[in-house]
């Protein structure tokens, strides 16, 4: 391992530690999601609520009402065209345009210059169809529907209120959706959020100890290579220095054994033993101990 | 990580009493289990505050929405009392929804720290134990590696530990047996050769610090 080159976490190396890591991460998640579900369940009961009341305020707010038609006698039925209608809307912030002034009732003259040839003439009273039976009488008067005075301006009230009623009601149910979408949009960021947070939160203490079993293998074989630090970031930071004190604690006994088989066996060679059966065993094994050290 | 290790290690299996876990023992490792702890306790205390506040906030403009038309609708009325029973009665339950949800965040803050300390703690736990081992070893200690409370996780890691320090544990008692060996062989060896002089006793001392070594050696192995 070059000292020049940082190590890179590898996402294919993210879950080394199955157990441990999922079990934290779906923790976490399983918690999160739990209370996003709850609370946003609440949330939405009560977003329904709201919106349900705010509907019945919508529909309780009263619009002008549409005036009745008038029943009034034909003969006063007034020639002259209806008034012109304003069309166009209210627009906010600016005033509404003035009422066209109430059709006037039809004048003495109008009627005049309006009768014709077949018609009686307008000083002569009007006809009436009357039925007679026996002692009483019934008089049919024909009538035609009258616009009130100021028919179209409240048709245009009328309606321009239900139009404004039917937009709040949009409104209003464009909200709800709109928190319902905001809490699922929250709810999946959150969730595949913190898994990714969460694995990558626990491969830092997952990192240190697959490292430290990687060191396991070894001394268990009877290798006692030199231990390398942690990566930037790691967690377990103490525990791995135990570790290594332990590590150089193994390779401290290795060399004071060392130090004595080289005593023992050089003693020997010059005493003569240098070929004794146990002063050949000395040297494999100081021979063994040297190779696991370096 | 500290204090004695005979506080989260276990006696043998056969017929020890079961280990109990102890309150002031459940915070090992402050760093990794408060990590944990309050990531997942301020995660979950921001989720719960706010969506607790988007449920204020619907109901209060529920309420608000509810004075409004009240107050259109008990306009001239000879009896506004009972307008004001019905908002004082609504706000009251304004009021009991923001303790209850004060209330379920707090508890749900401390149950959650509570529970996610027992479950760190069943890291921290196992962890601390094979420090504890590391600190015999770092001295030449290699007694007996005893098994895990029940519960505890890292398992596999502890196992791989236990492997490793009983490999060594056995290559350095066959070794104080080989060296063992060898010095009475060593001894019988020199006396009857009968050798004097200088070699004779640098052969003695050589072989003393070896006994003594080896002495040392079979006291760190029991």
């Amino acid at each position: 391992m070059s000292a020049a080159k940082p190590y890179k976490r590898s996402w294919k190396n993210l879950l080394i530690n199955k157990k441990y890591q999922l079990r934290f991460t779906l923790f976490m998640v399983g918690i999160s999601t739990l209370l996003m579900l709850g609370l946003g369940w609440w949330v939405m009961r009560v977003a329904n609520e709201t919106t349900m009341v705010a509907v019945g305020s919508v529909w309780g707010t009263r619009c002008p009402e549409v005036p009745a038609m008038l029943d009034v006698p034909e003969q006063t039925l007034p020639p002259a065209e209806p008034p012109a209608v304003p069309m166009q809307l209210d627009e906010p912030g600016k005033p509404a345009p003035p009422p066209p002034p109430p059709a006037e009732p039809a004048s003495d003259e109008a009627s005049a210059a309006a009768g014709s040839a077949d018609e009686p003439a307008a000083d002569a009273p009007p006809r009436r169809a009357t039925i007679t039976m026996g002692d009483s009488s019934l008089t049919l008067v024909k009538t035609v529907k009258k616009m009130p005075p100021d028919f179209g301006v409240k048709i245009v009230a009328y309606w321009t209120c239900k139009l404004r009623q039917a937009g709040k009601l949009e409104a209003l149910e464009h909200g709800r959706l709109r928190i319902l979408w905001v809490l699922i949009g929250t709810g999946l960021v959150l969730v595949l959020g913190l898994a990714l947070y969460g694995l990558k939160m626990t491969h830092k203490v997952a990192g240190p100890l697959f490292k430290v079993s990687l060191y396991f293998a070894k001394m268990r074989d009877g290798r006692f290579d030199k231990v390398w630090n942690l990566r930037k970031g790691d967690q377990l930071v103490d525990f791995y220095e135990h570790f290594k004190t332990a590590h150089a604690g193994v390779v401290t006994m290795q060399k004071d054994d060392l130090a004595r088989i080289a005593e023992v066996i050089a003693a020997a060679e010059a005493a003569g033993l240098g070929e004794h059966p146990s002063i050949v065993a000395l040297r494999e094994l100081q021979l063994k101990k040297e190779n696991a050290i370096e | 990580m500290s204090s004695d290790p005979s506080a989260a290690s276990t006696a043998p299996a056969a017929g020890r009493p079961k280990y109990k876990r102890k309150l002031s023992n459940y915070l090992l490792d402050k760093k990794l289990q408060l990590r944990y702890v309050l990531l997942v306790t301020i995660l979950s205390g921001l989720i719960a505050g706010a969506l607790g506040y988007m449920i204020y906030q619907q109901k209060r403009a529920a309420f608000e929405s509810l004075e409004r038309d009240m107050a259109e609708l008990t306009q001239g009325t000879t009896n506004p009392g009972a307008f004001d029973d019905t908002l004082e009665s609504l706000e009251s339950e304004d009021r009991a929804l923001v303790y209850k949800m004060v209330g379920v965040g707090v508890g749900l803050v401390v149950i959650l720290s509570l529970y996610l300390l027992v479950m760190t703690h069943k890291v921290a736990g196992p962890l601390y134990k094979v420090s504890m081992y590391f600190d015999k070893m770092a001295v030449g200690k290699l007694g007996k590696v005893t098994p895990l409370r029940q519960g505890d996780m890292l398992q596999d890691f502890y196992a791989s530990f236990h492997e490793m320090h009983d490999a060594v544990r056995a290559r350095a008692q066959a070794e104080v047996d080989t060296l063992d060996g060898a010095l009475v062989k060593l001894r019988e060896a020199k006396n009857q050769a009968d050798y004097r002089g200088e070699a004779q006793s640098k052969l003695d001392d050589a072989l003393d610090n070896l006994e003594k070594h080896v002495a040392q050696r079979k006291q760190h192995l029991a």
